[in-house]
């Protein structure tokens, strides 16, 4: 009888396959005792959602509107045209503001009447007057830069040294019961995330492995983000009806925060939960 | 020599059958749990093992669950004394593109046997062209800039001499 394969061979390659069977149960000890089986995936975060819009609707208590023959409008006495911004400074205490009312230059601080309008206040480009409960937003002129300011201020030397110091950043304003936030403010801290812990401390939140919210830690003095209104050891709960249990939702709300119209944040302030409102200018 | 030839045979054996039964995937999901304890993740659509590599594809890399960077293309090739990896159309979030070049077109990372403490690599995208080396030795990483792109958001960083930019960092 004729041998199919040489003996020899067929040693050969059982040696083989006995040499390959060894590597991969070699392989195979290793991967069950130190190798992870289990792809690790970040699961989708369903709680983000984009920053709501806040929308003045009519109580449903208030009568529908009826039809009423058109008012004619009473002409005031002064307008608010004829005054022209031109130079702004804002201190935490005070605004004072130049201006250009009739092709005469004034200086008006905070409190200050012209022409029967009231200065309030001012952010970054606009000074805020009133009249008759209603206000005013003035916009600084555009062909008014930086030097001009300065000349413009020069018969105030007090203002002057001020008004050089000053940083092109926006303000948080009071205007009565309502916080104004300048959009210039809310701009800047968007792009320059390593300012807003030069600020604000902020700390995670966790019960067990899941996270709560985030903690305020401390809040420099005067920083616009003491003139939120918040404080130390407050926790944020939500933004804009986002809830902050996640980073990625933090991080959802720094990113689309440039264009938000209004802030509403709930925050925890020992065991009571407060509601934060803004308005963004 | 009849001895040497054997022992060859059975060194490139030896090596070719690792290689060929190496877990790959078991590997990188091995390297994704230590990732997983400093809070970065990674999603991937797709998982390829070659004969000596191991790609991915559409790679999403979380960092503390937020989506920081996606990449298109990661390629892993290993022929145990040459190491490399491979990444294609690394685009970060654009949050981040006021800190950090929006985009890497390629990026290539080489190691090698012989010269076990060093990584070598070179890429290019919207910064320019850079090569670089980081020294396990002295732990130090520099980086060259070849050609310069949009730098703006880095050059804080960098230095300038004779030969151009570049940044160089010790751990």
């Amino acid at each position: 009888m004729k041998n199919l394969f040489k003996p020899e061979m067929l040693k050969v390659l059982i040696g083989i396959l006995t040499f390959l069977l060894i590597i991969k149960l070699l392989w195979f000890v290793v991967q069950i005792i130190w190798l992870s089986p289990i792809d690790i995936d970040q699961a989708e975060d369903q709680s983000s959602k984009a920053l709501y819009y806040k929308v003045k609707l009519t109580p449903n208590n208030i009568a529908a509107p009826q039809k009423t023959q058109p008012q004619k409008k009473t002409k005031i006495a002064g307008s608010i045209k004829e005054i022209k911004l031109l130079a702004i400074y804002n201190a935490s205490d005070i605004s004072v503001v130049t201006v250009e009312y009739r092709k005469k230059t004034k200086v008006l601080g905070t409190g200050d009447v012209l022409n029967g309008f009231t200065l309030e206040g001012a952010g970054s480009n606009f000074a805020m007057f009133s009249r008759d409960t209603k206000n005013y937003k003035v916009l600084l002129a555009k062909n008014s830069k930086a030097s001009s300011n300065i000349s413009t201020i020069k018969s105030v030397p007090a203002v002057k040294s001020m008004v050089q110091t000053k940083k092109a950043l926006g303000e948080v304003t009071n205007e009565g019961d309502v916080k104004i936030i300048d959009r210039s403010l809310l701009e800047h801290y968007a792009n320059n995330m390593e300012d807003i812990y030069k600020n604000i401390g902020i700390s995670e939140v966790k019960e067990g492995k899941d996270l709560k919210g985030f903690k305020i830690n401390f809040v420099k003095k005067d920083s616009p983000f003491s003139k939120l209104g918040i404080q130390r050891n407050d926790v944020i709960k939500s933004i804009n009806g986002q809830e902050i249990k996640s980073y990625n939702a933090a991080f959802n709300v720094y990113k689309n925060i440039k264009d938000v119209e209004s802030l509403n944040m709930v925050i925890m302030r020992g065991k009571e939960e407060m509601e934060l409102e803004y308005e963004i200018n | 020599m009849q001895m040497v030839k054997k022992s060859l045979l059975i060194f490139m054996a030896l090596w070719f059958s690792l290689l060929l039964f190496m877990p790959k995937a078991e590997l990188y999901h091995t390297v994704e749990k230590a990732l997983e304890k400093q809070d970065v993740k990674l999603n991937e659509t797709s998982i390829d093992e070659g004969l000596f590599s191991l790609t991915l594809k559409d790679v999403t890399v979380y960092v503390k669950g937020i989506a920081l960077a996606h990449v298109d293309e990661i390629d892993f090739f290993t022929l145990l004394f040459y190491s490399s990896l491979d990444m294609v159309n690394l685009k970060v979030d654009e949050a981040l593109h006021a800190k950090v070049p929006a985009l890497t077109k390629e990026a290539h990372f080489a190691h090698n046997i012989f010269e076990p403490l060093t990584v070598s690599f070179d890429a290019n995208g919207s910064f320019g062209v850079v090569d670089g080396k980081f020294n396990g030795m002295d732990n130090v990483v520099r980086i060259d800039f070849v050609e310069l792109g949009n730098i703006s958001m880095i050059q804080s960083f960098l230095i300038k001499d004779e030969k151009g930019w570049f940044y160089e960092k010790s751990f």
